[in-house]
């Protein structure tokens, strides 16, 4: 389970999201919604402990992880999350097998490889290179990667932002299918996708987001 | 680790290789500078240290060390050879050798002195000179006037070539050296006995022409046996007395003062027993202002740190030199360091730890330094093995294989300059939050 405690964000151009209490429960998907700049992805970062918080708790299974040093973050990131990103966060030089062997440096079971690429319908684009792909395409390959080490917590950042609608919503169904039983929060913009999930946060009510100069954000 | 180390390093193949080829040439520049400036340092002094003495007329110490051991420049004068005679008796020397230099072949220098001088040194074919007459050719002056053993050469008076020609007493190829990559391979040597012999012959001849030309005037004040040390000049000044003989020919001015009767030698090279005969040699023989007595290794080292300001000049150059290469590399270094910020930023964000990518690029930058020490390494030796040649002229013989203690430090910084700045970053990177690299 994940409960976010008066959490805040502070940034270095004076912006501020301020948080209400949130809980993830484990094994449901969650869906954030909610304006650009509200607070969706920093939440997501701040979870993922690649962002540190201001003040507050992230508590994840009773462990305040907001307040844990950056080495136990990057430790807990590496062994219970997987991470899907908008921009896919690829390396293009590399064939789609090598960005997945990459986990291989931190001795992770890649086994599943093939599995996952299966059911994401790219098998035979193993051993074609990232820069190579299509977008839809890349974004499977981050899917199947960001689950082949088998996490705990799957968070994914508007994992269809650069799709259209239709390949989108197949890769969030495959997202959901082969993240099933996971806690997985998807954070987008597309309502359509809603339906998807077990829970729909609007963000919109959860955060309170100030910009530059004081004026709080819509 | 490091499969993967180098499969990522064969995807940026471009980058590598330009980083490579950054430290290789900044390297190499360094390791260069130090290396030649250490061996033409190392190689003037070694090839005057073989002799720890030498003896010849009063004069310029740097002029009679340069000439007697690289050939250059022009004698000092002579000196009579029973010196050479004593000091074989003396009990306190390992080696006389005596030193003459006077007549060239085509621009050649010829020098006369005894087989010992040539110690060390390879024949290519034929054997050492025992007679008068026989000469031992240097092997460009054989590949350049196409001598075989067997070949007679005229001879001329004077170091230039353009004086008049010994053509009554011809010497005869009956040795070529092997080629040494020094000055000895643009010079011929021969028994002291045959400029002796050479020089009594052509003053034989002057003297019949003069008795014809003077009714039987007799020049009393020459005295070919004996050469006096204190009468270097003796017999350059008998030269000055004869008459218009030799007006139409065109002696220079060194072969005309540096006349050699017998008995005379312009140097003699000395190598004592024991420090201490060095020093009774050097009370006794130093003793005579009309000798000038040298070690050569001090003399050289002299003209080397003091007199010859080139060489400090060298020095602080590759120190420059040096300094910018390290500044140069560690630029490289962090440039791409820098540039592989975001490959990095996208590891730890997909669940690396920077332990892990610390591993990874102290692999990658491992290879890059060590490829990049050793080709600079090779590199700046097939230089040094260019420039062996031209370096050659002066006398030294560059080893390219010869490797100074300085360059494995310099090698040694230059991978710690490859590897450091990239451990410093990583470093740096992990104290802070992934989004914030």
């Amino acid at each position: 389970m994940i409960c976010i405690e008066s959490l805040r964000k502070h940034f270095t151009d004076e912006s501020d999201i301020t948080y209400r209490d949130l809980t993830f429960e484990d094994g449901k998907s969650y869906v954030l919604l909610g304006a650009s700049g509200c607070g969706k992805s920093t939440l997501l970062h701040m979870i993922s402990g690649a962002l540190s918080p201001t003040s507050g708790r992230i508590l994840i299974n009773g462990k305040d992880m907001a307040a844990a040093p950056q080495r136990e973050k990057d430790a807990f990131r590496i062994a219970k999350i997987g991470y899907i990103f908008q921009d896919f966060k690829l390396i293009d030089e590399m064939t789609v097998q090598d960005n997945i062997d990459v986990l291989k440096l931190e001795k992770v079971d890649v086994s599943r490889t093939d599995e996952l690429l299966e059911r994401m319908g790219i098998l035979k684009l193993k051993k074609r290179q990232v820069s190579r792909l299509s977008g839809g395409e890349k974004q499977r390959v981050a899917i199947a990667r960001a689950l082949v080490k088998q996490p705990e917590i799957i968070l994914a950042d508007e994992p269809t932002g650069n799709l259209n609608y239709a390949i989108g919503r197949k890769i969030t169904e495959a997202l959901l299918d082969a993240g099933r039983g996971k806690t997985l929060i998807c954070v987008t913009h597309d309502e359509r996708l809603c339906e998807l999930f077990d829970e729909v946060i609007d963000m919109n009510k959860i955060t309170t987001p100030v910009v530059k100069g004081g004026e709080q954000h819509a | 680790m490091l499969k993967f180390a180098l499969k990522n390093m064969f995807v940026r193949r471009a980058r590598m290789v330009l980083v490579t080829l950054s430290i290789v040439l900044s390297a190499s520049v360094a390791l260069l500078a130090f290396n030649i400036s250490q061996q033409v340092n190392d190689g003037i002094i070694s090839t005057a240290g073989y002799y720890d003495m030498i003896i010849g007329p009063a004069g310029s110490s740097t002029q009679l060390a340069m000439n007697t051991m690289f050939f250059t420049d022009e004698p000092l004068g002579t000196i009579s050879y029973e010196y050479v005679e004593e000091l074989q008796a003396s009990g306190l020397t390992n080696a006389v050798v005596p030193f003459t230099m006077g007549d060239s072949y085509n621009g050649a220098k010829i020098v006369g002195t005894s087989p010992d001088y040539l110690d060390g040194k390879k024949l290519k074919s034929g054997d050492m000179f025992n007679e008068a007459f026989e000469a031992v050719v240097g092997s460009a002056v054989a590949e350049r006037y196409g001598l075989e053993l067997g070949d007679s050469m005229i001879t001329s008076h004077g170091l230039t070539g353009t004086g008049h020609a010994h053509e009554g007493n011809p010497l005869t190829v009956v040795g070529i050296l092997a080629k040494t990559g020094t000055a000895y391979d643009n010079v011929i040597f021969t028994a002291c006995e045959t400029v002796w012999a050479v020089h009594d012959h052509e003053h034989a001849e002057e003297e019949h022409i003069h008795e014809d030309e003077d009714d039987g005037h007799v020049h009393e004040e020459e005295d070919h046996s004996t050469g006096e040390a204190d009468e270097p000049m003796s017999h350059a000044a008998a030269h000055s007395n004869v008459p218009d003989t030799h007006e139409e020919e065109t002696y220079d001015e060194a072969a005309e003062d540096h006349d050699h009767s017998y008995g005379d030698v312009c140097a003699i090279l000395i190598k004592s027993k024991s420090f201490n005969d060095y020093y009774k040699l050097m009370e006794v023989y130093g003793a005579n202002a009309s000798l000038l007595c040298i070690n050569p290794s001090t003399v050289l080292r002299e003209v080397l740190e003091q007199v010859d300001l080139s060489t400090q000049i060298v020095y602080i150059l590759c120190a420059i030199i040096l300094l910018m290469n390290i500044v140069v590399i560690s630029v490289i270094t962090l440039l791409n360091m820098y540039d592989a910020q975001k490959e990095i930023a996208l590891m730890r964000l997909i669940g690396i730890s920077m332990r892990r990518i610390g591993q990874l690029y102290l692999i990658q930058n491992g290879i890059i330094g060590l490829i990049s020490t050793v080709l600079a390494l090779i590199l700046s030796h097939a230089c040094l093995g260019l420039m062996g040649s031209f370096v050659a002229s002066m006398g030294i013989v560059l080893n390219v294989t010869a490797i100074y203690p300085l360059e494995w430090a310099i090698m040694a910084l230059v991978f710690v300059l490859s590897v450091l700045p990239t451990m410093v970053r990583i470093l740096s990177m992990s104290r802070k939050d992934s989004l914030s690299v």
